[in-house]
């Protein structure tokens, strides 16, 4: 329908859109990786300096070993990945349950887990701090992994409900008519086809997770139990102007695993985000 | 939580007419989801609205029931001040993270269509912006709006003719706007994906209809596109609305609410009243504002969700 010149003045429009959008997008994420490889005349040397001349990589080697990053992100792959596994534990049953029963009330009972999902977590944290005080819960990470699963349980829910809700119900009625119950029909017969949106979910679970900030930063005080985004406000705290690129090299060990994960699974996450979008 | 055994009974009854559909009641399949919710959310915000109408400290278990706290809260200047910082905050950043939301979405959506090399790599350098942890992006940008000779903002400005150099983040309105700027760029991804995945439901029929009647590109997209994607738009609105008054990682990682209260939007000032300050009874009624308008947008939300459906 387009004419060939027209075509390529379009596709150089866009091309010249792209090359703004990505550098809006990357410079950021390019200056903290400049800043990490620098040695500390070049940090406040005058003209600035784009590219180190001669990459420090011991700033690397340097928080690796003076400070407890590696402990922090071991911190934060342990309490990842129990949240996801306990989320999607409750989830599926309570979404699968929405998706197939009907039930007076089930409307208000989906507003208010959709209620749940906007509450900001810094309101409940702080009961919970009081409470886990009073308990001796405080600076557990099992009491810490809780929160963060009870945070991604509504959105969760309703994800995967909405998933299931494509999936034909005449599969799971056939098998209970040859004698199945209904938990048995989602472990044999759901499960097994649901595996791209609990992919998904775990996926968001998992991202979700790994940024979250405000109910570890007030349910823990020990430096040894810090996941990887209070670590870092940590480290910003004691760090002086002079360990900038320090904290830079902190800051891209960090996101380092997010980066990898995304370039790796980005398929299946904007998957993830538009079909959750799509049904909301 | 008395709807739950009403549930239940409710559905025993038709249980009991129809049994081969319905198996058992649902309710042992929402335990696990309703003791957690319970725990966590019921607990705390029926707590957070008692401490509310409480003198009491960060800990004490010694305190009495007074109206005190909204009293003090709605009489201080502090307070107006920081629903101002938090609407400008808000109003900017949903504002921009939309429009830009948008543009982007649009642009990735005729890459592809296009089939342009580099449109993957576009939409993931943009959602990257937003799996990074909040609080790692306020580091970030510390770095850029650095008001030192290691400030790179300020050296980029400096081409332009801006010599004297930016009090990005020591100014008061300054710092306001910068951190919203920075998120902004941490929000845009969110929008993005949401309005771009909208956009895959607009069948090729529409657009190819109007390329018949002659429309050019502007009007397609405001006569055509974005009544479309109205119900999308409106969605993504309360969403990134909400999740923008929530907003704590990034503001206290950057400016930590300074210079003065001049970037503490209503989340972190919640914590400092509690946790600086030690004034439970005050952060606590501020909970309660953040409460009422989270619940007021959920109930927009769950309104404009029914609609669509409807519709569909």
């Amino acid at each position: 329908m387009e004419t060939k010149s027209k075509r390529l003045t379009i596709n150089t429009l866009i091309y010249c859109a792209y090359f703004v959008i990505l550098l809006f997008f990357l410079f950021p994420l390019f200056w903290v990786l400049s800043v990490s490889l620098k040695s500390i005349p070049e940090l406040f040397a005058s003209p600035l300096v784009w590219f180190s001349s001669n990459p420090q990589f011991s700033n690397y080697t340097y928080v690796i070993q003076k400070t407890e990053i590696i402990n922090y992100l071991v911190n934060s792959i342990i309490i990842v990945i129990f949240t996801i596994f306990f989320t999607l534990l409750i989830a599926v049953p309570a979404s699968y349950a929405l998706s197939r029963y009907k039930f007076r009330l089930k409307k208000p009972f989906m507003l208010a887990i959709l209620i749940f999902q906007m509450v900001s977590p810094v309101v409940v944290a702080i009961p919970l701090y009081r409470l886990f005080v009073q308990l001796g819960l405080i600076n557990l990470h099992w009491s810490l992994i809780l929160v963060y699963i009870a945070i991604q349980l509504p959105f969760t829910t309703w994800f995967l409900k909405g998933f299931f809700d494509t999936i034909p119900h005449t599969l799971d009625e056939a098998a209970i008519v040859d004698g199945c119950t209904r938990l048995q029909a989602l472990c044999k017969v759901i499960l097994p086809v649901s595996t791209p949106g609990l992919a998904s979910a775990a996926i968001l679970v998992g991202v979700l997770s790994w940024s979250q900030f405000v109910i570890p930063f007030i349910l823990l005080d020990d430096n040894k139990l810090f996941p990887i985004s209070v670590g870092l406000i940590n480290l910003q705290s004691t760090a002086e102007a002079i360990t900038l690129h320090y904290l830079a090299a902190a800051s891209i060990i960090a996101i380092l695993p997010i980066i990898i994960i995304f370039i790796l699974l980005q398929r299946y996450i904007v998957g993830a985000l538009t079909s959750g979008s799509v049904k909301e | 939580m008395k709807n739950e055994s009403n549930n239940g009974a409710g559905i025993y009854k038709k249980a009991q007419r129809k049994p081969k559909k319905l198996g058992n009641s649902p309710v042992l399949w929402f335990i696990p989801l309703v003791l957690v919710l319970l725990l966590v959310f019921v607990y705390p915000i029926i707590e957070i609205i008692r401490f509310s109408f409480t003198d009491a400290g960060l800990i004490d278990r010694d305190y009495t029931y007074t109206l005190k706290s909204y009293f003090s809260l709605f009489t201080s200047p502090g307070f107006f001040n920081m629903l101002f910082v938090t609407g400008f905050f808000v109003f900017f950043s949903v504002t921009f993270q939309m429009m830009l939301g948008l543009a982007v979405a649009l642009l990735v959506d005729q890459g592809m269509k296009r089939r342009l090399h580099g449109t993957v790599i576009l939409r993931t350098a943009v959602l990257t912006a937003w799996a990074i942890p909040g609080v790692i992006i306020g580091i970030i940008w510390t770095m850029l709006y650095n008001e030192s000779n290691a400030g790179v903002l300020n050296y980029i400005l400096s081409f332009v003719g801006l010599d004297s150099g930016i009090a990005f983040l020591s100014d008061p309105i300054n710092s306001l706007i910068s951190v919203t700027f920075a998120n902004v760029w941490r929000g845009t991804a969110f929008s993005m994906i949401m309005i771009y995945a909208g956009l895959q439901t607009i069948s090729k029929d529409v657009i190819e209809a109007t390329l018949v009647d002659g429309a050019n590109a502007v009007q397609r997209l405001f006569k055509v596109i974005i009544p479309i994607l109205s119900p999308v738009l409106f969605i993504n609105l309360i969403v990134v609305t909400v999740e923008t008054f929530n907003t704590f990682d990034m503001v206290m990682a950057l400016t930590g609410g300074g210079p003065g209260r001049s970037t503490e939007v209503i989340a972190l000032s919640i914590y400092n009243s509690i946790f600086r300050q030690f004034e439970l009874g005050q952060g606590a009624a501020t909970a309660v504002v953040l409460l009422l308008i989270n619940t007021l947008m959920t109930v927009i939300y769950f309104k404009a969700i029914e609609k669509n459906q409807a519709v569909n």
